[in-house]
């Protein structure tokens, strides 16, 4: 092919470079997308239910994956700050999954169960009360306002269709669940479910 | 993983790289600049020769696919094909982890002999102790241990549940949950008991109506705080007359405390540090509000009497 066939024909161009960007994709991402150890749960991992699943949006909102990572990589350093590795099996039920790779404050992917819910609750209207040098910002707006409980039944019923084990009854009462529950007690009762199949507070 | 997407991968990785010798191939000419080849681009009369590759970059392509080969043979990357080194992420950090925690055994085999105040003394032992506080405990119980509003401090001499070795690590293996009822105390009972707390606990200018009708409303309190208010560590119940206040020593403070109740929540690290740990860190904390046992001995009742003060440990 000459040069200026393709050169000047957009078209062509841009399938070609496609499938050249394309080759390693679909050796690294499309066979992951069917195995069994990055599609099934974990053992003890369900998906998040109506209160957390409504705390994990606010996190997502408030932009804390901007500070905080969910992946704890697989060295023997990160184990003794803060548990053992993430697995694949424990994300899927997050989409999108919120590893990210940023750390101005620790890894939360096993936060669940190191703190109590009047700790989270001090901390998140103002860090600086518990951890004097912190940087970490107030959220204290989060406790005025409260959850969707439409929103979530909506939401439950998509990540079902999508594949997530949700009962009927479940999404049923999502709406009731959620009732007068304020964003920061849903963004608590997240951080309290990460990790907790797995991190070493709720089993050996 | 499947045969079939074993292959699947094995047939793109190295299809990949055969299409880059081919690319090679094909484009491989060594007649030097000619200059009637040209790649058609023309811009103002000026002409585009197509050119072979510089040698050194032609060079350095080959180095690349030699690299691919080399390195697909050594490593995983070919389907399930594990690699000649039998290299994988997990093998290394499971290495790492037994390297680190044999290092670990070795230094807590130093220790078994030492109770809990003799691990106190050892310079040794309580850098490592630091160490697990501040990676376990400094969130709560402040840097240095000094605590903040709802959260003790561990440094001075006032405990709740008492400072003996095995009250500490229990403490810390179980968790603690102190709760303090809400009573659904009238608003005239609140601001007579919130100020005859703060007489109790020594401060002057209290109303002799508070101060004389203080003990008949304080007598529900009686069963946790004890009848002198010195409270009981059994269940965490703090002394109230010693002027040290885990909610805050405000009159405000103390009313909302009455008020609505209150609850201390510590969580259990059963689970999250091993035994040796747990023992450093109660021996750790020891350390910290030593000051009052220079002699390194605590009685059995849970006083430090080394200098004299302190007798009745609360909070
Ligand atoms: C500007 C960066 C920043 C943002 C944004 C941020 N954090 Fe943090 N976070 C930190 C830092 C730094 C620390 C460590 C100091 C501390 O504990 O406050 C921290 C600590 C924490 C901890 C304690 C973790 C541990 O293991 O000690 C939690 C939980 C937490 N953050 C949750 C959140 C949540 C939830 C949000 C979003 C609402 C958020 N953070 C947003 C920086 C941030
Ligand atoms: C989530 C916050 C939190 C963390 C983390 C935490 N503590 Fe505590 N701790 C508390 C609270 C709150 C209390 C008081 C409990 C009560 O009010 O009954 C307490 C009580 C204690 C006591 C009893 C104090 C007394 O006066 O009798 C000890 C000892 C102690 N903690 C040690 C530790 C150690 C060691 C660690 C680290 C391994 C630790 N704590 C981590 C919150 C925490
Ligand atoms: C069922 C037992 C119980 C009873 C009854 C009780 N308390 Fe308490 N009280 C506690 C416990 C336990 C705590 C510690 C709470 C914590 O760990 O945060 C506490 C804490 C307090 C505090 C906070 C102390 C501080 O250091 O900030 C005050 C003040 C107090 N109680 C006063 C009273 C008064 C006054 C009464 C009677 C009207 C009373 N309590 C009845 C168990 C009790």
């Amino acid at each position: 092919m000459k040069h200026e066939t393709i050169e000047k024909n957009a078209g062509l161009m841009g399938v070609l470079i496609a499938l050249v960007i394309a080759v390693a994709g679909m050796a690294e991402i499309v066979p992951l997308m069917f195995q069994a150890q990055t599609t099934e749960p974990s053992p003890g991992v369900i998906p998040y239910p109506a209160v957390e699943l409504a705390g994990r949006d606010i996190y997502v909102k408030e932009g804390c994956y901007n500070c905080h990572s969910q992946m704890i990589r697989p060295f023997a350093v990160e184990r003794l700050r803060y548990g053992p590795p993430s697995l694949a099996g424990e994300s899927v039920y997050d989409r999108p999954h919120q590893w990210g790779s940023k750390r101005t404050g620790p890894d939360l992917a096993r936060v669940g169960g190191r703190y109590t819910d009047e700790w989270h609750l001090i901390h998140l209207i103002n860090p600086r009360d518990l951890v004097p040098e912190s940087n970490m910002p107030g959220f204290p707006w989060l406790q005025d306002k409260e959850v969707d409980g439409e929103l979530i039944t909506t939401k439950m019923k998509t990540l079902k269709w999508m594949g997530h084990p949700y009962t009927d009854e479940q999404i049923e009462q999502a709406s009731d669940t959620v009732h007068g529950v304020t964003e920061m007690e849903a963004l608590i009762a997240y951080l309290q479910f990460l990790g907790v199949a797995n991190n070493g507070r709720s089993q050996k | 993983m499947s045969n079939a997407w074993s292959i699947y991968i094995i047939v793109l990785a190295v299809g990949n790289i055969l299409a880059m010798v081919w690319l090679l191939i094909i484009t491989n000419r060594d007649n030097g600049v000619d200059a009637s080849d040209t790649t058609g681009h023309k811009w103002d009369g000026i002409e585009e020769l197509n050119n072979p590759l510089p040698r050194w970059w032609l060079g350095l392509f080959i180095i690349t696919i030699i690299f691919a080969g080399v390195y697909l043979y050594l490593y995983p990357g070919l389907g399930s094909y594990k690699g000649s080194l039998n290299w994988s992420q997990m093998s290394e950090y499971r290495q790492a982890r037994d390297a680190n925690e044999e290092i670990q055994a070795e230094f807590f085999a130093e220790f078994v002999s030492y109770d809990i105040p003799a691990l106190a003394k050892s310079e040794r032992a309580m850098a490592t102790g630091e160490r697990l506080f501040a990676n376990n405990c400094t969130t709560c119980h402040g840097s240095g241990g000094r605590g903040a509003k709802g959260f003790p401090n561990l440094t001075d001499n006032d405990w709740l549940y008492g400072n003996q070795p095995e009250t500490i690590l229990a403490s810390i293996e179980n968790g603690r949950a102190g709760v303090m009822p809400n009573l659904n105390l009238n608003s005239a009972t609140v601001a007579v008991l919130a100020r005859y707390l703060k007489h109790l606990s020594g401060e002057d200018g209290i109303s002799d109506h508070v101060i004389d009708s203080g003990p008949k409303r304080f007598a529900v309190c009686a069963a946790c705080h004890g009848a002198d208010g010195k409270g009981n560590q059994a269940i965490g119940a703090p002394n109230l007359t010693d002027g040290i206040w885990l909610h805050g020593g405000r009159v405000s403070d103390i009313e909302n405390v009455l008020r609505h109740g209150m609850q201390g929540n510590m969580p259990s690290f059963a689970n999250a540090l091993n035994s040796n740990e747990i023992r450093l860190l109660a021996a750790y904390v020891i350390s910290l509000s030593s000051s009052n046992m220079a002699d390194g001995s605590n009685t059995a009742d849970g006083s430090n009497t080394a200098d004299g003060s302190n007798t009745t440990e609360d909070e």
